[in-house]
């Protein structure tokens, strides 16, 4: 089994297959996007942006997830890499739509944000001290800042990947030698992207972990979402030759990191604000942790990190498509929670309530990103075609 | 299937040690060093420097036990000063040692083979260094076993809401699974030593230590086992122990200290300075004992890259820690970064900048990284930026806290300074006494590095 003898474009069944997933997923997008409008009139246009923030934040974690991952597979090397450079280059090319559909916040900034409120900023001494920061103009530089960055960092790497494939010799050390860099820059605008969009919903509190937080949800939702898309695609061919269980163990290996990893961080966070107890920072706590939002972030300890955990320490496991692809759906959706935990308390004003608009935003907003997804993956070979070390990983879990 | 043609080379892994070399000359240069009698001017130079600072850091300890702490600088407010900051600057150092063995075990990288073996002595006497502090530090530390819950007629119980009790039970804990890990590790050598040593004293010392090892296929299979378990309980411990020592700090409220993300900030802290002294240690015995062969060019650039990605975290760190200070809006925080800047810390902290943030971006060029002498000089940068970070958090925080009517500046005493060098005297002392008592490489996991080895497994498989 070489390269050279292989095709790795769609076969005939996974592109008709490709085709009903888009037009599925497109469908859904509609209908959902159409009772979100239809939500406006029904419950209020604050839900709407309420729910569509938090929905928004969730899908460019997945986005950044992946392109994160496939930056850093420059820099390790590795097999898990090469498999999930395809995909992860698709979800990244969905950078411009994601672009797109930041309009939404930007007009509901005056219905999500308390500092926008010239009113309100005057009578509150600390939000007038944030004031350089937090104001609108700053907010929307930074945004396209944030936005511009991803949406370079996605062309950078899916152009040299093209001529990667057209046999450029140059093509490998450009893209190692922008991964780095493009890391770091994630890692910042992450940081003050959590800061901007989630962490200033409360303009009094603050948390130096917050953005790793949502580093390790990023990379968390990424993978998950890979191994989810690997394992579909493995029914057919070509991948159905190449993805061996090697490959899918090494991906639950870091599917498993990640869960750690993220678990790490919110223990750590609750633990200090915890036992500092100051009043600055314990209200954050205090809202997530009564009422019904308890119950979310029991949830959360169980679901988010004690269940998968437990099952993907388990070598067989993760050897076993249909089951690690299970607990990566299961992981994804708890991602959701999480993000929601970490954003609906602050709109509830003390109040456990879920809205239907809660369910009905990840749907519209996911329906839309997995056309955007499927239109971009079918456009290339599923594996990269001038990768150096395809032949090795191609080997990997065969000798 | 014998007959049917091999359509594909399988791919040429990539080189870690130099070409032309077999088991025997493998086993050869790394024995040799042990078993030779003549031991090289700069071994004994090192040897002799550790030995010194040795006797320094024991009469340092003798006057302590007699005098007792005050003889230190610590007065309030500033009661941590020299001792917590060396504890924890050396205990970071030891991550280095336990990430190489255990993580990158754990994650296939080969590179780690020819340096997991000092990197892992380096852990343990890092460590050995680091629990001196704390206990000096208690005043009266033959009372130490009042850390422990132990049933005892006083009715005194630890507090087990205090991190400094954690601490107890991490750093043991860390203590004995590095060991068993290393001394595991050691067995195959040790037997191998055993077999090729002439002197009869040599010979029964090793062979103790060996613990009978014949090299059977079941001592392999039940070795192979045990080294990956152990692994499995020595990484956890990477991330633990150091989130532990942060904890000391963050759940106190002391502004500078209560930080959420100083668990992660500290460990990747940890890792950059135990990188720094795995490079210090290696980039010199390499050139004294030829061994450009073994612990290659490819394994210093790995080694500075790593420093690279864990010092970023760090600079991560100071940035959000004074982007934070401002942007909580909280007086004693802003109050607690702007004096570090500016205050009376403020040339220990531009420093702790420099080396720790601003230079190492050297480290991004090849050019920098392909030069031993330069990553030298470069992890020596490193180590003591990280030892003035410690010492900045420490100190500044303490020395103006809540209280101004109890602010006051810390002055280090020459004890201080005694009780420093002297643990640096202590770890010399028993990395070289290393150096000349066992491999310092591990002979066994370098020979599975070599192309001879790879065609074995092949064949068989």
């Amino acid at each position: 089994m070489t390269a050279q003898s292989r095709d790795f474009a769609a076969s005939a069944e996974l592109a008709s297959d490709l085709r009903q997933w888009r037009t599925r997923a497109l469908t859904a997008g509609v209908i959902g996007a159409v009772l979100l409008l239809v939500g406006i009139f029904l419950v209020s246009p604050f839900q709407l942006y309420e729910s569509y923030l938090w929905s928004y934040v969730f899908y460019v974690g997945v986005t950044l997830g992946c392109l994160v991952w496939l930056m850093l597979q420059y820099l390790t090397g590795g097999a898990w890499g090469v498999v999930i450079r395809r995909p992860a280059e698709a979800a990244a090319r969905t950078l411009p739509l994601l672009a797109l559909l930041f309009l939404p916040i930007v007009v509901g900034i005056p219905n999500l944000y308390q500092w926008s409120h010239a009113n309100l900023v005057a009578n509150d001494p600390v939000m007038q001290h944030k004031q350089i920061y937090l104001n609108v103009p700053f907010f929307l530089i930074r945004a396209a800042l944030y936005l511009g960055g991803w949406n370079f960092l996605a062309w950078y790497f899916n152009r040299w990947s093209a001529r990667e494939d057209e046999g450029s010799p140059v093509a490998h050390r450009k893209m190692a030698a922008l991964a780095g860099p493009g890391i770091l820059f994630w890692g910042f605008s992450i940081t003050f992207m959590a800061v901007d969009w989630v962490l200033s919903l409360n303009p009094r509190w603050f948390s130096t972990i917050f953005g790793m937080l949502f580093m390790a949800g990023q990379g968390l939702s990424g993978m998950a979402f890979l191994i989810t898309l690997l394992v579909l695609l493995s029914y057919r061919r070509p991948m159905s030759e190449i993805l061996t269980p090697r490959h899918l163990h090494d991906l639950g290996k870091l599917l498993l990191c990640m869960v750690m990893v993220w678990a790490y961080f919110t223990f750590s966070q609750f633990l200090i604000i915890w036992a500092g107890n100051l009043p600055d920072e314990i209200t954050w706590y205090v809202a997530r942790l009564h009422g019904g939002w308890r119950y979310i972030a029991l949830a959360l300890v169980l679901g988010h990190f004690a269940l998968p955990f437990a099952l993907l320490l388990s070598r067989d496991l993760k050897r076993n498509f249909k089951l690690l692809a299970g607990i990566a759906i299961f992981i994804l959706c708890m991602r959701y929670v999480d993000v929601y935990w970490l954003v609906a308390p602050d709109f509830s004003r003390g109040r456990f309530a879920v809205s239907w608009m809660d369910f009905v935003a990840p749907v519209a907003l996911g329906g839309i990103w997995l056309w955007a997804f499927v239109t971009q993956l079918e456009k290339r070979p599923l594996m990269p075609l001038g990768e150096p070390n395809l032949e090795e990983a191609l080997q990997h879990g065969r000798e | 299937m014998p007959d049917e043609p091999q359509v594909v080379e399988p791919p040429e892994p990539k080189q870690l040690i130099a070409p032309g070399y077999t088991f025997g000359s493998v086993t050869d240069q790394i024995a040799t060093v042990v078993l030779t009698g003549r031991t090289p001017v700069f071994w004994l130079a090192c040897f002799s420097v550790g030995l010194a600072l040795l006797f320094l850091f024991l009469y340092a300890v003798a006057l302590l036990l007699a005098k007792g702490v005050g003889i230190w600088g610590i007065r309030v407010p500033v009661m941590w000063g020299f001792a917590i900051t060396n504890f924890v600057w050396w205990i970071g150092i030891g991550h280095a040692g336990t990430l190489i063995s255990a993580i990158l075990l754990l994650l296939n990288q080969r590179w780690r083979n020819s340096i997991n073996r000092f990197a892992e002595a380096m852990t343990l006497f890092a460590v050995a260094c680091a629990g001196m502090f704390p206990l000096l530090h208690l005043g009266r530390p033959w009372l130490f076993y009042w850390l422990f819950p132990y049933p005892n007629t006083m009715n005194v119980q630890p507090q087990f809401r205090s991190p400094l009790v954690w601490d107890v039970f991490a750093v043991s804990t860390y203590a004995t699974v590095s060991f068993l890990f290393w001394f595991v590790g050691l067995l195959p050598d040790l037997a191998t030593l055993r077999d090729r040593t002439l002197n009869r004293f040599a010979r029964f010392a090793y062979g103790i230590l060996a613990m009978g090892w014949r090299g059977s296929a079941r001592h392999w299979s039940i070795y192979e086992t045990a080294s990956l378990l152990l692994a499995g309980l020595a990484t956890p411990l990477v991330l633990s122990v150091h989130t532990v020592v942060s904890f000391d700090f963050t759940i106190a409220i002391v502004p500078g200290w209560h930080s959420t993300f100083f668990p992660p900030y500290f460990v990747a802290g940890a890792i950059y300075s135990g990188f720094a002294m795995v490079l210090a240690l290696a980039i010199p015995l390499r050139a004294v004992y030829g061994l450009q062969g073994l612990i290659t060019d490819k394994h210093l650039d790995n080694s500075a890259k790593v420093m690279l990605a864990t010092g970023l975290i760090v600079a991560y760190a100071y940035i959000l820690e004074t982007f934070t200070a401002w942007y909580s809006g909280n007086v004693y925080e802003g109050a607690a970064i702007w004096n570090r800047m500016t205050g009376p810390y403020a040339p220990a902290y531009w420093m702790l900048i420099s080396c720790n943030i601003i230079l190492p971006q050297a480290l991004w060029f090849k050019s920098i990284r392909s030069r031993p002498v330069l990553l030298f000089i470069w992890s020596m940068i490193v180590l003591t930026g990280m030892w003035l970070e410690r010492y900045v958090i420490i100190v500044s925080s303490l020395a103006q806290d809540f209280l101004t009517s109890s602010w006051s500046i810390f002055v280090p005493t020459r004890w201080d300074w005694a009780t420093y060098f002297g643990t640096i005297g202590l770890f010399l002392f028993l990395f070289f006494a290393f150096i000349r008592l066992l491999p310092m490489i591990s002979i066994f996991e370098v020979r599975t590095l070599l192309p001879q080895a790879k065609v074995e497994e092949e064949v068989q498989g």
